[in-house]
């Protein structure tokens, strides 16, 4: 196993109280893995990666909870200077916004061989030819001349290659990319996100991709982890999620995108609105979303049950619902379209 | 061709030819429908209840990609004020104006001005003696029975010509202050408006007068009026002061035009004053009472210093400024001559300062 | 140039709403500090034509940086086109101003992208949403715009108590509705949507899309929906543009475009959008295009797609094609005869076409 999360909670100190980002997340990705996991915003799957990348802001945010194993230590118990070692050169990150993620005052060449510097205590001039390596096999057109040029010379999804370049530049085990094609255009993203499977292959690292889209994740992912309110309400086979989703948030979520392939009548809505984090309902974050909530689901929060029976059930689901067996049987747990908030 | 369009019949029988600008009388409004029309899930019929309470935020990534703040509000009872039909509509002025009532920092600050204003206007209020009637025998002591603030070098009451000094200071600050935030906020605010020439113009000619400097202009131009009274000063502090603010003003206007809710405005068909005063003014003018306000402080400063230069007012007039630059010299040996008219001046510029600050933190609904 | 204009014969009861003709936008790019000089332009918008009928909805996708928002914007008069004429109801629109222009105003409205941006944080929800009647004053008599603005909070579903707060106090959902109550509050009879959803979660994006077909019910709106998500687009609209570097590509019925695209462009752009299943992963055939958008400011000359395509040649070069409906397709009338401006158009389908056809 490459990484386990056990466990992991984590808090914000806000204006309005406390934010409770992460509420007890488990999730392993192995090597040559990719782990989608899928959410909206304040879901708390950003939180969570940054978490196990040690980037989490601190204040306001604290871990108050967990382990997060990557390859058998405890990195929440480790030294913040053997933790650096570690950020960088085993793990990665690729971020939303590569404009920003880059400095714009000095060349791409710089920014990459920095790293071969830095972490390999390379000679500039060595480092140099490192990022320009590095530059083709992310696939940059004539990456030995554009090697001097600076990061706003280069197209967004050119500039989302060298992010890719420059995650890659240690040959990390792990890879977290957040939200890495939201800011892209289709066919760029297309691109981008092809090249990046491609690299995981070659490299046999694992992967983890954090989106709200879910046609990226049907995509490329191997496994999906539902986040909801800081929880992980659904984990599964990508094709089996895809089939038959055991939590009511799921399916709703499937329901609601409208389809390329056809033209649907009216868009099924999930009603209301995800919780202010501060304010996390009791008992199943989603009863007061959900179409099928019983008074169990006021009072008791639901474990991630394991999803052995039904049909499309098989070892590796789970599904935090208590009734995930009348969800994955029929589509009892979609309620009527509309658009009332 | 295939072009294939659809005819809409809709519930909606009027749309069918209405004309621009006209409407039939019998029109219904959009919002009429009787609540039984279409469906509506199970909208609160009441305040916030539990579904419209869980509120969180949009805005990818990011640590705090919780947007609780979002909630927060929602979550909250509308308050004794809530806002029901019955509730009278409340627009910015309205709010901030309810908010800095209950608000101690301003309630603290307009006391302390409202106190000064008062002193300023009749000194004789809080003291009987004549800050003019000095005592060489007197000079340099500290306080006693009677003058609890000590004598001056010239063996006057300290504490009477501080508080004589207020009217004088107190109105070049104001004043000043006034001035340049009106010329420069409003010139400021048309250049980044309107952009173009006007604001080429005005950029040049801000350029130019940042470009003199303040004791060598005052040394010019004030030599040349022989009048003792506050005005020429506060025109000359006026004239070398906006373009600190007129700059301010046009970035933080440029800034706010650029903002979707003035092309909303503009698409619906607003006039130019309009989208200034409604939508951009309020939106730009944070950074300029901010400013201003910690300005004021360097005005009666700066009337002190062209006083010391022997351009400002002349010594029978009595300000803060002149007994603090006249007290420097005696710093070491009576230090009590500085002190006062100098703590005065920090503590109006102090009250001014959280004045501004109150106001901005009530002219933005997101801090209330 | 191929026109949209309608054929005589085929469609005849009702002129169109509003009709695009040669609409062009460049906006110049000079040099120098006290003569400026033009050195070129950029032409963000470069020739498009529309119709628009009554209650209709047309849908113009494009990925960023192909002129759809300048065309929004020239709709809703906020930007003056270069060239070509904006005619509502046979009026063109482009060269009215003062009291007529604002007459036809009222008749078009616009709903932003970005909910976060597009209300007066310092407004109250009841101005906000109230601020037409103001600038129309003939709209509602001043004694009824309280009950009209809770009217419309309603319409949109909001809660009509709501007129005192600030836009900070909503979600994101609940402010692309305050902002859809602000477009209706005039009774428009077109509105014209930039990217209303994208800014939203999922689960909240559906709502709102539900909302704007249901207002288009309730009261025979027409809409301009341009969006950059083609999914979106196809669940909304009733006839979709392609747009590529200013101008339209393809154009036709939804079933159409989705499922018999003729331009390559439209291929390449339906079979890169991720479909929301897994088992369709190995079926695609994915059409990854290389290299990047060209610069606006520097079209290449024939085709503006070819130095993308893979189907290009030397007539793409030198010949510009024109929007038509391709002449191969020219004598069938099935669902690939509409208009294409490629030279080699060819029906390729992309999009899975079980589903297409499948459901109803």
């Amino acid at each position: 196993m490459l990484l386990e999360v056990r466990d992991l909670r984590v808090e914000f100190a806000t204006r309005d109280g406390v934010a409770q980002a992460v509420n007890g997340v488990d999730y392993t990705v192995d090597a040559g893995e990719t782990l989608a996991v899928l959410g909206e915003s304040g879901s708390g799957k950003s939180v969570t990666a940054q978490a196990i990348m040690g980037i989490l802001d601190v204040p306001p945010g604290r871990i108050t909870g967990g382990e997060i194993l990557f390859k058998g230590r405890d990195l929440l118990k480790l030294k913040e200077e053997q933790r650096r070692s570690v950020r960088g050169a085993e793990m990665a990150m690729i971020f939303q916004d590569a404009l920003s993620s880059l400095n714009p005052v000095l060349t791409v060449g710089d920014q990459l061989g920095e790293m071969f510097v830095v972490h390999r205590g390379m000679s500039r001039k060595d480092a140099r030819a490192k990022a320009v390596e590095l530059m083709d096999r992310v696939r940059i057109p004539a990456a030995g001349q554009r090697v001097r040029d600076y990061p706003h010379q280069f197209s967004g999804g050119m500039r989302q290659r060298i992010m890719i370049a420059m995650a890659l530049a240690l040959e990390p085990d792990l890879i977290i990319a957040d939200e890495p094609t939201t800011a892209l255009d289709v066919t760029v993203q297309a691109q981008v996100m092809d090249l990046l499977a491609e690299l995981q292959r070659e490299y046999d690292m694992g992967l983890i991709l954090i989106t709200h889209d879910l046609g990226v994740v049907a995509d490329v992912a191997d496994r999906i982890a539902v986040m909801y309110a800081g929880r992980i309400v659904e984990t599964a086979p990508v094709h089996d999620l895809y089939k038959a989703p055991a939590h009511p948030y799921t399916r709703g979520l499937l329901d609601s995108i409208p389809r390329l392939d056809h033209k649907g009548r009216e868009l099924y809505a999930i009603k209301g609105l995800p919780p202010s984090l501060t304010a996390i309902p009791p008992g199943c974050p989603f009863h007061p979303r959900c179409p099928m909530a019983q008074d169990v689901c006021r009072t008791d929060v639901p474990p991630l049950y394991a999803v052995d029976r039904g049909p499309v059930s098989g070892p590796g689901r789970g599904s935090a619902c208590h009734f995930w067996l009348d969800c994955l049987e029929d589509s009892a747990c979609r309620g009527p379209a509309s658009d009332t908030p | 061709m295939p072009d294939v369009r659809r005819t809409n019949p809709g519930p909606d029988p009027e749309s069918g030819d209405r004309r621009p600008g006209e409407h039939p009388p019998g029109d219904r409004p959009p919002g009429e429908h009787p609540p039984g029309d279409r469906p509506r899930g199970d909208w609160p019929d009441g305040g916030p209840d539990a579904e419209d309470g869980a509120v969180a935020g949009t805005g990818f990534g990011g640590s705090m990609d919780l947007a609780t703040n979002e909630g927060r509000t929602l979550e909250d009872d509308p308050g004794p004020d809530g806002g029901g039909p019955s509730g009278r509509p409340r627009s910015l002025w309205s709010d901030a104006w309810r908010d800095l009532r209950r608000n101690p920092v301003f309630l603290v600050s307009a006391l302390l001005i409202l106190f000064l204003a008062l002193i300023a206007m009749w000194p004789s209020l809080l003291t009987s003696g004549d800050p003019l009637d000095c005592d060489l025998a007197l000079a340099q002591e500290g306080s006693r029975p009677g003058h609890p603030f000590g004598f001056n070098g010239q063996g006057c009451d300290v504490y009477t010509r501080t508080v004589y000094g207020a009217r004088t200071s107190v109105t070049v600050g104001v004043c000043a202050t006034l001035g340049v935030a009106l010329l420069g906020g409003v010139l400021g605010a048309l250049a980044g408006f309107f952009g173009g020439l006007w604001d080429a113009l005005l950029s040049r000619l801000t350029d130019v007068f940042f470009a003199i400097p303040v004791v060598l202009g005052g040394l010019v131009l004030l030599s040349v009026v022989t009048s003792n009274s506050v005005w020429p000063v506060i025109g000359f502090m006026v004239l070398l002061g906006w373009p600190q603010i007129s700059r301010i003003s046009r970035g933080s206007v440029i800034t706010a035009k650029q903002h979707d809710y003035v092309q909303a405005a503009r698409a619906l068909g607003a006039s130019g004053p309009r989208m200034l005063l409604r939508h951009i003014a309020p939106n730009a003018i944070a950074p300029v009472i901010v400013v201003a306000t910690i300005a004021l402080g360097t005005y009666i400063a700066l009337e002190a210093t062209l006083s010391y230069l022997g351009v400002g007012l002349k010594p029978p007039t009595v300000s803060w400024g002149i007994d603090i630059s006249s007290a420097s010299p005696y710093i070491r040996n009576a230090p009590h001559m500085l002190l006062w008219p100098a703590g005065a001046l920090a503590v109006t510029v102090l009250a001014f300062i959280m004045l501004g600050d109150a106001v901005r933190d009530a002219l933005d609904p997101k801090l209330r | 140039m191929a026109t949209m204009a309608p054929v005589p014969g085929t469609d005849t009861t009702t002129e169109p709403l509003l009709e695009v003709e040669g609409l062009v936008k460049h906006y110049p790019l000079t040099q120098g500090i006290l003569f400026r000089k033009q050195t070129g332009a950029v032409k963000a918008v470069d020739g498009v034509d529309f119709v628009l009928g009554r209650g209709e909805t047309l849908g113009i996708v494009g990925e960023s940086g192909c002129g759809k928002s300048t065309v929004a914007r020239m709709l809703v008069n906020l930007e003056r086109p270069t060239a070509g004429a904006i005619r509502y109801k046979g009026e063109d629109v482009t060269r009215l101003s003062g009291r007529a222009l604002k007459a036809v105003r009222r008749n078009i409205q616009m709903v932003f992208q970005d909910p976060y941006t597009s209300l007066n944080p310092r407004m109250t929800v009841g101005d906000i949403v109230g601020e037409p009647f103001d600038i129309h004053p003939e709209a509602a008599p001043r004694g009824d715009r309280r009950r009209r603005v809770q009217g419309l909070l309603e319409v949109v579903g909001l809660n009509p108590e709501h007129l005192n707060r600030y836009p900070h106090q909503f979600s994101g959902g609940q402010r692309q509705r305050i902002g859809i109550a602000r477009g209706l509050a005039l009774r428009p009879e077109i509105i014209v949507a930039d990217e209303p959803v994208s800014a939203l979660d999922v689960s909240v994006q559906a709502q709102v899309v539900n909302l704007l077909e249901r207002l288009q019910d309730e009261f025979g709106l027409a809409y301009v929906f341009i969006a950059h998500d083609l999914s979106v687009v196809r669940h909304i609209s009733d006839r979709v543009g392609v747009m590529y570097l200013g101008r339209i590509v393809e154009t036709g019925t939804d079933a159409q475009i989705y499922g018999h695209p003729t331009h390559p462009y439209t291929q390449a752009l339906l079979s890169a959008v991720p479909v929301p299943d897994p088992a369709a992963r190995d079926r695609r055939e994915r059409i990854i295009l290389t290299g990047d958008v060209p610069s606006p400011a520097d079209i290449p000359s024939g085709c503006r797609f070819r130095t993308r395509c893979w189907k290009a040649r030397q007539r793409c070069v030198d010949e510009v094609p024109l929007l038509a409906v391709p002449e191969a397709f020219r004598g069938e009338g099935g669902p690939a005869a509409h208009p294409s401006a490629c030279h080699f158009a060819e029906e390729k389908r992309v999009v899975p076409a079980d589903a297409a056809e499948a459901r109803p």
